[in-house]
């Protein structure tokens, strides 16, 4: 230990001097014959960017544009290698005297043979993994345009889930790595980026920096992650230069609108009249109401947004190192008025070797956000009956309108606009992920390598917001409210790694990896609001002068560390008979002392059946492979200071004039809180067959997760709470096929590619805490889905005539909502008893499979790509329709979405009769009117692009491609489509997004609420480089 | 560089630096902090709207109002709910109490090696104490030991439970607490609202009074766990009784700053908040949004807002004069935030209010009167239409609820939009009492909201309510003394069950202001009122009195439980229907078993144990 940090210390000094250095260094070197040649792919298109080297030698070039290189090579050259990737390596043999080599044609390599995987601290040929890693390169994940890295990818690989949690500009997704493990507990997979742990979000990273994007899925592949595996890990790898490459500029850049992709379906005037006349509550307009207005208040309130994107990079290298440099600028302005969010991103990375052992390096990924307007809302917009007048007699918008129970502040384009300053919301940050690194060959043993990490990373966040005196408020008055908030986040990580890599005999090949690593990360908040701020040009920025009460909020803190040791074991035999093992331990402060460290274990075997000498005869499987692994991997997602109790603390007053903070037990220590744990089966086969031309994996898998970290509802006898412990199992089964095909191969031009992703996850939750079966409080139930909602089940309308509807509901009416009864019946026949809640289901929502397909269709210059995703199966809750919501409680005091409702004249419809039983301010029972099935088939995105150097004069020096992308273009087979003609894609958590929203324990199903209106974008865009 | 330096070990030690773990408590800021805790913790029960409602709907006070969901339907007892194991509002108190008691052992066990004085041991003392009282009344016999020991200080995740017996809890927690509390607390509370003598000894004189009922039992009401009605101590009924009375009456004598208010209206007036008749309340304060616990624009309708006053208000924004809404929701004591969730009976406004002339308590409860404020709103009209064709302005009654039933009213459904009736040559409309139904009743005034800031406008009307919820009134004690002189116990020269009951009444027939009609009103009518107390008090008489002093303020449920009256005195009641036009009285009847005398214990206790199935059946009280 004490050694190694001295290392360090002296590597970390030496590793700044060399890059400094090294970035001004000028090599030099001798010169004899200029080689040059045009390079070529299977097209006798030009293959810009191709490296072109003396063959077991450094000395390199690139190739231009146009496929062309120029190489100065030493007289007595013998060949040079010409590598390009997704192609076969070349060896060109030099004739002495011979400068020009003419057109090369490069052959290009299957997928499945040549690709290499980035497996965590290291990489390995996608022909030996032995565990489950899903990857994609940055250049496939762009043929989806989009604002992060999570939805570029979304449906494009099995068994990762992503999901949207919100439509405003800048929001993320939730991923879900072959299903939910964990009940309070984090379920977000690790995120490496360039080797580091990433702490930051996801949303931060320019998807235009990113080269390739490896997913490991299975616990023998996380396991070398040990603690933070269990959830997966997503490991992301920047563009960085090619050694022996001339300086490259490139610049993408797209432009777009988006439009709605549809608004919410909402009641017109004559539907709501309607409504209100059969709901028979609100017999008298409020004061603003004319039945014969029809104000469109979504059209009044959205406007057309906008999306931009530009980022320039150059990179390059020397004979001995490399560079890249880029700079990003991405904004989405959204529909709703002053909704944007805005990111710069900038970053670097410089490689360098130094003498023959020696190589160093670092890179840095730097962004600053902005995202603005997310405090505005269609939520109440919605609620806004049609019949409504916006407008006084003289044309001016009025301040509020009147309905017959509420009254609202009146919401329009240009009312938040115009009061864009006194009504503001916006968060700042930047955010800087560094990464340096040393290498040394160890020079007496081959093969043997040392390598030092070091991760360096700050992230800082603001939040201001400032309300002026009676903004979004009926109450002209209400006083002007501003807010700050600080956040900053430090991490450090330090790994040391000695890796050795040999062959033995030619067929023994060995790679070891032991690593040490050390990380802690550092958290604090504080955060102020103040009332009655003096002008409204001071906004946040001065709370101090505000002459109302001001508030310091409570501040927070979290310093968290991690300490670990992994070796790995990688062995193959003749590439016949693979292995793999990992042990790794792992401590964390977060859990008790005596239970901080866990070692995981993890192996899995491979078998190449097509490299064994029997196999030779048949010619039409290129490639077999079968894998299977086991491992251990945990999840260490619990807070800080779980163990040591909590007091919470109470304001209270004495009177108007005397204050004082009470503190409360709130939480129990629990001085043995330990480590939750999944253990992983993984099963996988591996086939391409028909020349290559068909490939695709196939994977089962069974993860059981023990020793759940849950934070345990105690029986109030005990005087508190909760405690966080180690209890409960859940399970995730699951199956993932992905095919990829060339349905075409160069038929007159004509190229058709065909990709196909389907995977189905069997999540249940095996028990819980001292053997209960059910927590109706949090919706656990053992058997079901962690996911499950506990309600009573919509089995149609009561009609006229219905036998025992006296029994089963007193007090209800005819066309009210028949739920499912549980109960007995007498000898009559006659229920025993009325519904209630003891009639309540466990209804499970997870989806039967999901998956998604890109299809790629070229023919000379032009390109046709589509990107599609499905799903069958699982409940979609939409808080429109339910009962959340407040927009379905056909009353007819507020707008209601346009539904079918039962009327005497209308029995068959699906909603029930208006004005009828409630429960609350909506129909008893509408809570079960906000499920739908949740399948859907999405086109994600059409692009339809062109190679501009078809027609640019050849020896142009630019390579250029045009393209025209749709987003979200359209949505088929879709239930709750075919109801609203929305987005069938979540936008909300739960606890988000609805007059009243779930618990905040159920904020993990994700629902369809009032976010900002799911757009529909088209965008024209460039790729360029020279 | 400094980070490489970190150790190994020192990366995973932990020292939180923005939250406090239970050692805090071992300090004297600790101890303070957790006595403030205590005081809080009495917003998340009073004031708290379901908690509130449990204590009053299906009683003889209130039922469900239109817009009730099955917290409210369940405690009516009627047949359109029933109260489970699961309902909401019977589980507030459990939920409460038990941490607070916690809290409060740990202060009390803490206290003296810290260094604190015994006055501020005794309020932790009181905490404890009172909720024990509350939780006895409510649940029968519950658990001492919380997992440390009997009355202990625990800090250790405790899955099981075992209920003590009614009279363990009484004679091991409420009594010997609240005597050291009467004797170690100061006569002035040491902050505003802080405990004093004569909060410990009106609690422990009621605790006295419903433990000689509870070994009384007069209509053989089950008790559980089971346990025989003998005093381990040795005493009978009659000694508590008279226990209670002694010191409710050494309460009333030995007053220090408490005492009676000279009106009414005055002990209910916003404007006169915190005043010497309180002795207990749950504070909030519309100076401060942070300390107040909840926002100061919009109530979201949970604790630790003081929602309560939100029940039984209707929604008085529909009435309309001139096709335009003419009572407008204001921050006001007579309006405020409707939800229509709990209605009065009939029987409330005709007969435990039957005198509304002499008796000032019925100006003092309710909002009978809705006046006009349209300008508040920005409506600048000088005056509107209203009934009758005839003009009102700013400040007139849009709409009168009459103190007596008049058959020459017609009601139809333009007036006010709200099928209100008409009397001719009256601008205002008007209700007949006996046509009240679940959508359309007075409003309660008492607990109305009350703000300073409202300017000239409607002020912030969907705020929780900023004043002090009342928990324990002085007035209170002269009800305990006749009680317990009711049943027997010797009295003190000029205090028996008719003379304390008539200081009483007596003070109901001061006036100063009459409230609903919105001018000075100085009479007195106190002989009037003493001439009409009758010669003998029963308990009945006491009950009926103190429905009319303490109407809708949350204990009803206690005092029915408590004297065993509940089937007797809340067995039907009658009110009109859900819509404006149901004006047409139903009678409605409750079924009030003998096992609803307890409430539940709340499925979440029971989920929460860690033990065999049988011994949770146990552990639930029997019919539930």
């Amino acid at each position: 230990m004490r050694k190694l940090k001295l290392i360090n210390f002296t590597w970390w000094k030496i590793s700044c001097s060399i890059i400094l250095l090294s970035i001004f260094s000028v090599t030099a070197y001798a010169q004899s014959i200029a080689l040059h040649g045009r390079i070529v792919d299977e097209n006798g298109g030009p293959l810009p960017g191709a490296t072109v080297r003396i063959t077991g030698t450094t000395t390199a070039t690139v190739t231009t544009a146009n496929g062309d290189f120029t190489l100065n090579v030493p007289s007595n050259t013998k060949s040079i290698t010409i590598s390009f990737l997704g192609y076969v390596d070349q060896t060109k043999n030099i004739t002495t005297g011979t400068g020009n080599l003419g057109t090369l044609t490069m052959v290009k390599t299957s997928r499945d043979i040549s690709e290499v995987v980035v497996v965590g601290y290291g990489t390995q040929r996608r022909e030996a993994v032995t565990g489950s890693v899903a990857s994609i390169s940055g250049d496939r994940m762009r043929d989806v345009p989009a604002p992060n890295i999570s939805q570029a990818i979304q449906g494009r690989l099995p068994g990762v889930d992503i999901s949207q949690t919100s439509t405003k500009p800048g929001a993320t997704t939730q991923i879900l790595i072959r299903g939910q493990r964990s009940l309070t507990a984090s379920n977000d997979p690790l995120i490496v980026l360039d080797g580091i742990p990433f702490v930051g979000s996801i949303g931060d990273i320019n998807p235009n920096d990113i080269k390739s994007i490896d997913i490991l899925k299975d616990a023998s592949a996380t396991a070398i992650y040990g603690s933070r595996g269990a959830n997966g890990v997503i490991i992301l790898t920047t563009n960085r230069g090619q050694t022996g490459a001339n300086a490259k500029i490139s610049y993408n850049g797209y432009y777009g609108t988006q439009t709605l992709f549809s608004r919410y379906p909402m009641m017109n005037g004559p539907e709501f009249v309607a409504l209100r006349k059969a709901a028979g509550l609100y017999t008298v307009n409020g004061t603003d109401e004319d039945n014969n207005v029809n104000t469109d208040w979504q059209k009044l309130f959205y406007r057309t947004g906008m999306v931009n994107s530009h980022d320039v990079g150059v990179s390059g290298g020397s004979q001995t190192g490399s560079y890249n440099f880029g700079g990003g600028y991405y904004r989405n302005q959204g529909l709703i008025p002053t909704q944007q969010y805005t990111r710069y991103a900038m970053r670097g990375s410089v490689d360098q070797s130094v003498g023959k052992y020696v190589k160093i390096g670092f890179t840095t990924n730097n962004n600053y956000t902005l995202n603005e307007g997310g405090q505005i809302s269609v939520g109440s917009v919605l609620g806004f009956t049609p019949i409504t007048n916006p407008y006084n007699t003289d044309g001016t918008l009025k301040r509020t309108v009147k309905m017959p129970a509420d009254e609202s502040f009146v919401l329009t384009k240009g009312v938040v606009n115009n009061l864009h300053d006194q009504w503001l919301n916006e968060t700042r940050s930047y955010a800087t992920y560094n990464s340096v690194y040393g290498e040394v060959k160890i020079p007496w043993v081959e093969g043997l390598k040392y390598r030092v990490n070091l991760g360096l990373d700050f992230i800082q966040g603001n939040d201001g917001n400032y309300t002026g005196v009676g903004v979004n408020s009926t109450t002209p008055t209400t006083s002007s409210t501003a807010g700050v908030g600080n956040r900053q986040t430090y991490h450090w990580a330090l790994e040391n790694l000695l890796t050795y890599d040999h062959t033995f005999a030619q067929k023994h090949n060995l790679n070891v990896v032991a690593l040490y690593s050390a990380e802690q990360t550092k958290y604090n908040s504080s955060s102020m609001s103040a009332k009655d701020i003096p002008a409204d040009a001071f906004q946040f920025y001065n709370l101090g002068a505000a002459t109302g009460e001001i508030t310091i909020g409570n501040g927070n803190y979290s310093l968290s560390g991690l300490s670990s040791y992994m070796g790995r074991v990688m062995y193959s035999y003749d590439n016949r008979y693979l292995l793999s093992a990992t042990v790794r331990s792992d401590a964390s402060s977060r859990l008790a002392p005596g239970y901080k460290w866990h070692t995981y274990p993890a192996v899995s075997v491979g078998w190449n059946v097509m490299n064994e000498s029997f196999m030779k005869e048949i010619t039409t499987i290129d490639n077999l492979k079968l894998r299977v692994g086991y491992g251990q991997t945990s999840n260490q997602a619990v807070n800080a200071y779980q163990t040591l109790g909590t007091l919470n603390s109470r304001q209270y007053n004495f009177g108007d004039n005397t204050y004082a903070t009470g503190y409360y037990v709130s939480q129990l220590p629990n001085p043995k809180l330990g480590w939750e744990y999944s253990e992983t089966w993984n099963y996988g086969l591996d086939f391409s067959v028909l020349n290559h031309r068909l490939s695709g994996t196939i994977e089962y898998y069974d993860t059981k997760t023990k020793d759940l970290l849950l934070s345990v509802g105690l029986p109030p006898t005990s005087g508190v709470g909760s405690y966080t412990a180690n209890v409960g199992q859940t399970q995730n089964r699951g199956l993932e096929i992905s095919l990829n095909g060339t349905i075409i191969n160069n038929v007159n031009g004509w190229t058709w590619d065909l990709g196909v992703n389907v995977y189905a996850n069997r999540n249940k939750l095996v028990a819980l805490a001292s053997g209960q079966t059910r927590d109706e409080g949090n919706g656990w139930f053992v058997g079901h889905n962690i996911n499950s909602i506990f309600d009573y089940q919509y089995t149609g309308l009561w009609q006229q005539g219905d036998a025992n509807m006296n029994i089963l509901e007193p007090g209800g009416n005819v066309g009210m909502i028949k739920v499912l009864y549980t109960g007995g019946y007498d000898a009559n026949g006659k229920p025993t008893r009325a519904i209630g809640a003891a009639d309540r289901q466990i209804i499970d929502t997870d989806p039967k499979y999901q998956g998604g397909f890109n299809t790629r269709v070229a023919y000379k210059g032009f390109d046709f790509n589509v990107v599609g995703a499905f799903k069958s199966g699982g409940i979609l809750i939409s808080s429109l329709y339910g009962s959340g919501g407040y927009l379905n409680r056909l009353t007819g005091r507020g707008n209601n979405v346009n539904v079918d409702y039962w009327t005497p004249d209308n029995t068959g419809a699906r909603y029930p009769k208006p004005g009828g039983i409630q429960s609350g301010d909506n129909p008893k029972y509408g809570s079960t009117l906000g499920y739908f099935d949740a399948s859907y088939l999405k086109i994600r995105a059409m692009t339809l692009g062109y190679d501009l150097n078809r027609v640019l004069p050849k020896n142009f020096v630019a390579r250029a491609r045009l393209y025209f992308t749709v987003q979200n273009a359209f949505v088929l087979f879709s239930p709750y489509h075919k109801e609203s003609g929305m987005d069938p894609e979540t936008n909300s958590y739960g606890n988000e997004n609805a007059a009243v929203p779930l618990s905040n324990a159920q904020r993990r199903f994700l629902t369809i609420g009032t976010n900002a209106p799911s757009t529909r974008n088209y965008l024209l865009g460039i790729n360029m480089s020279f | 560089m400094g980070i490489l330096s970190t150790g190994c070990k020192k990366i995973l030690d932990e020292t939180p630096r923005s939250t406090f773990t239970p050692e805090y408590f071992k300090t004297t800021q600790g101890v303070n902090g957790g006595l403030t805790a205590m005081y809080y913790h009495l917003r998340n029960i009073y004031g708290q709207a379901y908690y509130y409602n449990s204590g009053i709907t299906g009683t003889d006070e209130a039922t469900w109002g239109q817009s009730a969901d099955g917290n409210f339907k369940d405690m009516d007892c009627s047949g359109v709910g029933s109260i489970l194991s699961t309902s909401y509002p019977s589980s507030i108190l459990w939920g409460e109490a038990f941490p607070n008691i916690n809290t409060a052992s740990g202060v009390i066990e803490n206290a003296s090696a810290a260094g604190v004085s015994s006055a501020l041991i005794a309020e932790a003392r009181f905490f404890r104490a009172f909720d024990y009282f509350l939780l006895v009344q409510t649940f029968g016999g519950v658990p001492l030991d919380l997992g440390a020991g009997e009355l202990k200080f625990n800090t250790s995740p405790s899955r099981t439970s075992k209920r003590n017996t009614v009279p363990e809890v009484y004679t091991k927690a409420v009594f010997p607490d609240l005597l050291q509390a009467v004797n170690d607390l100061p006569a002035t509370g040491r902050v505003t609202g802080g405990l004093t003598k004569t909060a410990a000894r009106l609690i422990l004189s009621k605790a006295y009074l419903t433990y000689a009922w509870w070994l009384e039992n007069p209509n053989g009401i089950p008790t559980y766990p089971a346990s025989n009605r003998t005093d381990p101590g040795g005493h009978d009924a009659a000694w508590y009784f008279q226990q209670a009375y002694d010191v409710a009456a050494a309460a009333i004598d030995d007053h220090g700053n408490f005492g009676l208010q000279p009106t009414f209206y005055d002990v209910n007036a916003g404007q006169n908040d915190r005043n010497n008749e309180m002795v207990l309340y749950a504070d909030h304060t519309q100076t401060s949004e942070k300390y107040n616990g909840s926002s100061l624009t919009y109530g979201s309708g949970g604790a630790p807002d003081n929602f309560a006053g939100w029940m039984m208000t209707w929604n008085y924004t529909m009435l309309k004069s001139s096709g335009v809404n003419s009572v407008l929701r204001e921050a006001d004591q007579h309006l405020g935030r409707p939800w229509v969730r709990m209605a009065p009976t009939i029987e409330v406004l005709k007969n435990t209010f039957a005198d509304k002339t002499n008796d000032s308590r019925y100006d003092g409860t309710f909002t009978s009167v809705y006046r006009g404020n349209w300008q508040k709103g920005g409506n600048a009209a000088a005056t509107l239409i209203n009934a009758n064709g005839m003009a009102i302005a700013p400040g007139d009654a849009v709409l009168t609820f009459l103190n007596e039933d008049n058959p020459n009213v017609v009601y139809a459904s333009g007036n006010a939009g709200i099928n209100a009736g008409m009397l001719p040559g009256r601008s205002d409309f008007v209700i007949s009492p006996g046509v009240i139904n679940r959508i359309v009743y007075p409003g309660l005034w008492k607990l109305g909201v009350y703000r300073t800031d409202n300017g000239t406008g409607l002020g912030q009307p969907n705020a929780g309510s900023t004043r002090p919820f009342p928990i324990a009134k002085f007035s209170e004690l002269y009800f305990i003394a006749a009680e317990a002189a009711v049943k027997g116990a010797a009295i003190k020269a000029g205090k028996s069950a008719r003379e304390l009951i008539n200081v009483i009444r007596a003070r109901a027939g001061k006036w100063r202001f009459d409230n609903n009609g919105n001018k000075a009103k100085v009479e007195d009518d106190s002989p009037a009122m003493i001439a009409a107390t009758p010669a003998t008090i029963d308990i009945n008489y006491v009950l009926a009195e103190r429905s009319r002093e303490f109407y809708a303020e949350g204990g009803r449920w206690f005092d029915l439980v408590r004297t065993q009256k509940w089937a007797e005195l809340a067995g039907t009641y009658t009110i009109g229907g859900i819509n404006y036009t149901d004006h047409t009285p139903v009678t409605v009847t409750r079924t009030i078993d003998k096992h609803l005398y307890l409430r539940p214990i709340p499925q979440g206790q029971i989920d929460g144990l860690e033990m065999t199935t049988a011994e949770k059946t146990a552990y639930q009280n029997p019919g539930y």
